[in-house]
């Protein structure tokens, strides 16, 4: 009965975890990574730089367009109104101050088409119509901030709640585990001292000695059999692994912690290496894995006051023929003497911190046959790598 | 298990049959009788032995929370002694369980010694309320025995009045008091004036308490 309602809180917290998918969390698709490595993944940059950059092309080749036909045009049409669409383009691309510069610049435009316009005979109707537009522009680009605004709120209050509920399904689970488990313990504890007691009477009774320890023997059978279940859940829950591209992956995953390092102004360097092999993994928990690392990195890094504020991420062909990824920051670092407990559950420096993070992330890559270690980092800041295998199929 | 009347008897309410067992063999173990029930209705159900006793009760009940039960036998007027045992408890818990009476609150898993200590509490417990309320109820059919005229001459000889002034104020021959008094305590069966106003006191007490 109550292990159905413990499988149930899993699949909940396991569920949780598509929080963090990209596609899912509704995050503006941008990659404002500040210094990219040069070197060996250039290709693949080049790729997502290109993404990028379609939308701003496209809005300001739209944008000559109409520059070009308002100049044409009378200026008693009021087609400087297209200029709207190119302030609600620039939303996708543009922080706050870039969406007003281009709502200036779209009534500079405007101005500008005016004075070029051939037959500028100044009518009455084509200053209505200029004022229109104007109004049109900075209505539209005034909602355009308000949108934006309204969005980032939504998305941090969206992550702060997906963060709750996980907390919240992970505290449940604890505490039904630790009642399924509390229970055979507490019987098998009245049981050994139920035990004494039969063997210190005079004479002792060993029938109901021996009954005791019999009774004893199951309790522990049924505690490791509960554990047995948790354990075979968290095993069941890779059921997601397939051939994986750990550069694609770690790009993903750095669109996910976008804001948080432009609001720490740290500099991130992704440095990909191009000879990656394909590995064999769950896409989610490895997600999980990074996302977790770089963000301990931010927090480290956000420590220390003065300095330099690098987190480099990377990946390689390791020598030993897997997959290694490393996490680099320049933060606070941790003490060697910590190093044994860095990754058990339950420990952890930060003040509101849960200390989960590093021994989920460490039960994931031990999962995937791979192994996770940390390292000081020098002068300053630490080091966190895992390995992972080369996927099966390509191995064959 | 047999319950014999002349050993007290520990009451086992748990939803989970390996505690219950668990505790039968404990409780057995330190020569003790014990009984053990999954809900609270098999315990109301069991006619229970005339012998001094406790209740052992877990927390976490089906269908209701030992300390609502608690609260529920205070009102049946059971008032075996209480220990609970619980997986989660907390402190508003415990201190609920407390203030309504109850011998003690375990967290689960306990220290052996403590239940053990707990259980022998309880039982000394009962076993002092049982007399309490044996030598009570035996005053009471005592009192019952006398007239209307011998406990008003009851009242007033533990009032401290001697026997010429409460004549006076009974408007009674003093001779016929002293027949009154001297029914009055062997009625009560009472030795001495101190006895008679102990026993004056108890029943006073009693009748206050309800």
């Amino acid at each position: 009965m109550s292990l159905n309602f413990l499988c149930r809180g899993f699949l909940w917290l396991c569920l949780g975890k598509s929080t963090i998918h990209p596609a899912k969390r509704g995050v503006p698709a941008r990659l404002v990574v500040v210094r990219w490595a040069t070197g060996t993944s250039g290709m693949r940059l080049q790729q997502a730089a290109g993404r990028t950059l379609l939308l701003p092309i496209t809005t300001v080749a739209l944008a000559a367009g109409i520059f070009a036909v308002d100049t044409i045009t009378d200026s008693e049409i009021a087609f400087p109104a297209f200029y709207t669409a190119i302030v609600l383009l620039s939303v996708g691309f543009c922080k706050k101050t870039g969406v007003v510069f281009v709502g200036i610049g779209c009534i500079a435009l405007t101005l500008l088409s005016d004075l070029l316009t051939v037959n500028s005979g100044v009518s009455e109707a084509g200053v209505i119509n200029t004022a229109i537009s104007f109004l049109a522009i900075t209505t539209t680009t005034f909602l355009a901030i308000k949108i934006q605004s309204a969005e980032i709120v939504a998305v941090e209050a969206q992550s702060q709640l997906a963060h709750v509920v996980r907390v919240t399904a992970l505290g449940e689970l604890a505490a039904t585990i630790a009642h399924e488990v509390s229970q055979p313990l507490t019987a098998a504890v009245i049981n050994g001292n139920a035990c004494l007691e039969w063997l210190a009477a005079h004479p002792p009774n060993l029938d109901e000695a021996r009954r005791a320890i019999g009774l004893l023997v199951k309790d522990a059978h049924r505690a490791s059999h509960v554990l047995g279940q948790v354990r075979a859940l968290t095993k069941g829950s890779i059921s997601e692994k397939g051939p994986l591209d750990i550069n694609k992956t770690i790009l993903a995953t750095v669109i996910l912690i976008d804001r948080e390092i432009q609001k720490s102004q740290v500099s991130l360097q992704t440095q990909l290496s191009d000879d990656v092999p394909i590995v064999d993994g769950d896409r989610v928990q490895l997600q999980q894995v990074i996302l977790n690392l770089l963000l301990n990195g931010i927090e480290a890094i956000k420590l220390v006051a003065a300095g330099p504020k690098d987190l480099i991420v990377s990946s390689a062909k390791s020598d030993s023929d897997d997959v290694l990824i490393s996490v680099q920051d320049s933060g606070a670092g941790f003490a060697l003497a910590d190093l044994d407990r860095l990754f058990s559950a339950f420990y952890t420096t930060k003040p509101g911190g849960m200390g989960m993070g590093l021994a989920i992330s460490r039960t994931i890559i031990e999962n995937h046959r791979g192994r996770i270690w940390a390292t000081p980092n020098s002068p300053r800041g630490a080091v966190f790598q895992f390995t992972l295998p080369i996927g099966q199929e390509l191995i064959a | 298990m047999i319950v014999s009347s002349d050993k007290p008897v520990v009451f086992v309410v748990d939803d989970d049959p390996h505690i219950r067992e668990a505790l039968d063999g404990l409780i057995r173990s330190l020569q003790l009788n014990v009984k053990t029930f999954g809900t609270t209705e098999e315990f109301l159900n069991f006619k229970r032995p005339d012998t001094p006793g406790c209740i052992v009760l877990d927390v976490r009940l089906p269908g209701l929370n030992g300390l609502d039960f608690q609260r529920d036998l205070q009102k049946l007027n059971i008032d075996l002694p209480i220990i609970f045992i619980s997986a989660h408890g907390d402190v508003p818990m415990s201190v609920r369980a407390i203030k309504a009476g109850a011998i003690e609150f375990l967290t689960k898993p306990f220290r052996h010694q403590d239940l053990v200590d707990a259980i022998h509490v309880g039982i000394e417990r009962d076993r002092c309320h049982r007399q309490a309320m044996a030598t009570i109820s035996e005053l009471q059919s005592r009192f019952v025995l006398l007239t209307a005229r011998e406990r008003q001459i009851m009242h007033k000889v533990v009032g401290g009045g001697p026997n010429k002034l409460i004549a006076a104020e009974l408007k009674l021959s003093e001779f016929t008091v002293q027949v009154h008094r001297s029914h009055v305590m062997h009625k009560m069966k009472a030795k001495s004036l101190v006895d008679l106003v102990r026993m004056a006191d108890r029943l006073q007490d009693c009748a206050k308490t309800g």
